[in-house]
């Protein structure tokens, strides 16, 4: 690997493995006999996917331009991530994986899952049912979706993947995930040490390659923020909201008007993202009982106020002066949670800006507009 | 002593303009169509302002000055740039404290902005990636009827029974609004029609910002009387007139936070 000492070079190293789905260090895995599976969503527990020889893969869609192939299967109100995967999946650029493994989280990637199996076959694929309830018989239910994901897995890969095995892939995971929490806990800071965008394209690249293999790159991430001693001036400290957002390039466009952004709640981000799973009893029980629990994602039932309160929350803790809430358009989960969201932030006191997207990061110059005029709105 | 001036410059998508003022008001203004080169333009319109005043030769003579509009950060010489939706409240607060709600619409899109009692911005909301209902969309309109714009408008307030015209995307509307004529509607009511359209589309973005009198519509769209008459309509409330060119609003907003912020280093 190349030296990387300095933030520039270790940022340009990041970025090159979020280039391709298919990059340098997945490649390197596979030569070493290690079996990629791509996933969609957060709800699917990532030390299941990392047992043995296994490893997760957060599938983004870099480089698309477009998706007529695409539009061609899917209706016209499915989101543009949906739409992305599957167009890259139809260009044949995850035929590198040995497998996906879907939840059935929302329509939209129900309907990948769907097209997928009559377009383009997976070796392997499986979907997670999860339930929209948090109580003893969603708990039960889904520690038996589990149990049947172990199963398919094991049996198809010839894969040992017993409760030892799963635990210590909980534990090597905790690990890593502790070291990055210390890291995004450095955002508390009067004046950030790294970017937004520098910490996005960390947590990206981390989701984008086998971790076992970078490692030390936290690590690294850390030493070289300490290094450089600052990460220039801004004018007010965001908090970014929302469903997938996998892009640093959108942090950089926020940052580039005068945003910091200091703390991040979408699928992709640290919030809930890097809490651990639980590491004593059964591990299939304790990754349930981490879905339901800690996972907070707005296609649960009946927790609105448990989580907005986590978001007032973070917001508190990282001294962010505005949320700014993005959501793929179409995208039923998150639409509706940030009408909502929308209303209980400002209650809570706190400026909000909602902006509706496409998956793939264009209209800049409106994102501009709208970030520079939040800012001075809040008169900063 | 020597006398201060105080420039703001709205590069819009269409056209440049630049206001000066002084510690009194406006001094004088200057709106011409767009280069290529946003840079260009700004220092186009600059120049042409500038020969406006005497006591100024060239645009270093002024005090400071602040940029605005898409082409905002290309201005390399303005000491500062801010944001046309914030340019937008300002320069209509300038004009009337008691304005409250802004339809700002401009070359390339729609903005909803709700104002503070100090003229900063509350809320705004704006139009998403599309032409319909910018001036780009009346330009497109008017070349079916073959008219200037200023024809177009006048046109459509001698309705009677406009028809209802249903397309928002400026292409389908097209579609749509040539297929009208072919049936041999009346042009006053298709024009009328796409009037109570783009009105609608401006209601809908003033509703989720808030609507609070007086409510005023700035950028060059502003000039069409009949988009005014039909915004009426469905606000049901008279759009308050400013005192300045609807179009130099934004232009005019930039002069004032020039101003407050030579005031400001100055303290």
């Amino acid at each position: 690997m190349r030296v990387l000492l300095k933030m520039n070079n270790l940022q340009e190293y990041l970025a090159g493995l979020l280039d391709d789905p298919c990059n340098e260090v997945v490649e390197q895995a596979v030569a070493y006999g290690m079996i990629p599976l791509g996933y969609t969503c957060s709800l699917i527990p990532e030390p299941v996917l990392s047992a043995g020889r296994l490893f997760p893969l957060r599938l983004r869609a870099p480089g698309v331009s477009g998706t007529e192939t695409a539009d061609i299967y899917l209706s016209s109100v499915i989101c543009s991530y949906t739409r992305s995967l599957l167009e890259l999946a139809l260009d044949s650029k995850y035929d590198f994986l040995k497998g996906w493994v879907f939840a059935a989280s929302c329509d939209h990637l129900r309907r990948l899952y769907d097209n997928l199996g009559y377009l383009n076959k997976p070796e392997f694929s499986f979907i997670l049912d999860v339930p929209h309830k948090n109580n003893e018989a969603a708990m039960e239910w889904l520690e038996l979706e589990l149990e049947k994901l172990r199963t398919a897995l094991s049996s198809h890969f010839n894969i040992d993947m017993s409760d030892e095995v799963i635990s210590t892939s909980i534990k090597e995971n905790n690990i890593m995930l502790a070291e990055l929490r210390s890291i995004g806990d450095m955002r508390k800071e009067a004046m950030p040490l790294f970017t937004g965008t520098e910490f996005h394209r960390l947590m990206m690249a981390l989701q984008a390659a086998p971790r076992k293999l970078l490692s030390d790159i936290p690590g690294r991430f850390r030493d070289a923020a300490l290094k450089r001693g600052g990460a220039g001036k801004f004018r007010a400290r965001f908090m970014i909201v929302g469903g997938e957002l996998d892009d640093p390039a959108y942090t950089g466009v926020i940052e580039s008007m005068g945003g910091r952004v200091v703390a991040d709640r979408y699928c992709t981000g640290s919030f809930p993202g890097l809490e651990p799973i639980s590491e004593s009893g059964k591990p299939l029980a304790a990754i349930a009982l981490y879905i339901l629990e800690k996972n907070r994602c707005p296609r649960m039932m009946e927790e609105f106020d448990r989580r907005a309160d986590y978001i007032i929350n973070i917001a508190r803790e990282y001294s962010a002066d505005g949320i700014i809430i993005q959501t793929i358009k179409f995208c039923d989960t998150w639409g509706v949670e940030s009408s909502l969201l929308v209303a209980a932030l400002r209650d809570a006191g706190i400026p909000v800006l909602r902006l509706e997207r496409e998956y793939r990061t264009g209209g800049e110059g409106q994102l501009r507009t709208r970030v520079q005029a939040f800012i001075e709105s809040m008169k900063k | 002593m020597t006398k201060k001036y105080y420039a703001g410059c709205d590069i819009g998508s269409t056209t440049g303009k630049a206001v000066i003022i002084d510690d009194e008001g406006i001094v004088a203004s200057a709106i011409i169509p767009r280069e290529i080169d946003p840079e260009e333009t700004a220092r186009l319109s600059l120049s042409r302002v500038i020969e406006k005043v005497s006591g100024l030769d060239n645009i270093s003579d002024v005090a400071y000055l602040v940029g605005t509009g898409y082409g905002r950060s290309e201005i390399s010489f303005a000491q500062e740039n801010v944001s046309e939706i914030s340019c937008h409240a300002l320069g209509a607060f300038f004009c009337n404290p008691a304005i409250k709600t802004i339809v700002d619409i401009g070359g390339q899109d729609v903005k909803g902005i709700a104002v503070n009692e100090d003229g900063s911005v509350l809320e705004f909301a704006m139009n998403d990636k599309c032409a319909a209902g910018t001036g780009r969309f009346f330009e497109a309109m008017s070349r079916i009827f073959r008219l200037e714009l200023d024809d177009f408008s006048e046109i459509s307030l001698k309705s009677k029974s406009p028809l209802s015209v249903t397309a928002q995307c400026s292409v389908f509307a097209e579609t749509e609004v040539i297929s009208l004529l072919a049936q041999k509607n009346l042009p006053a009511d298709i024009a009328a029609g796409i009037q109570a359209a783009v009105a609608k589309r401006c209601f809908t973005l003033l509703k989720r910002v808030g609507i609070r009198p007086e409510v005023t519509v700035t950028g060059g769209c502003a000039k069409n009387r009949g988009l005014l008459k039909a915004l009426e309509g469905i606000l049901k409330e008279e759009i308050t007139p400013l005192s300045v060119d609807p179009q130099l609003m934004g232009a005019l907003g930039a002069a004032v936070y020039a101003r407050r912020l030579a005031a400001s280093l100055r303290v």
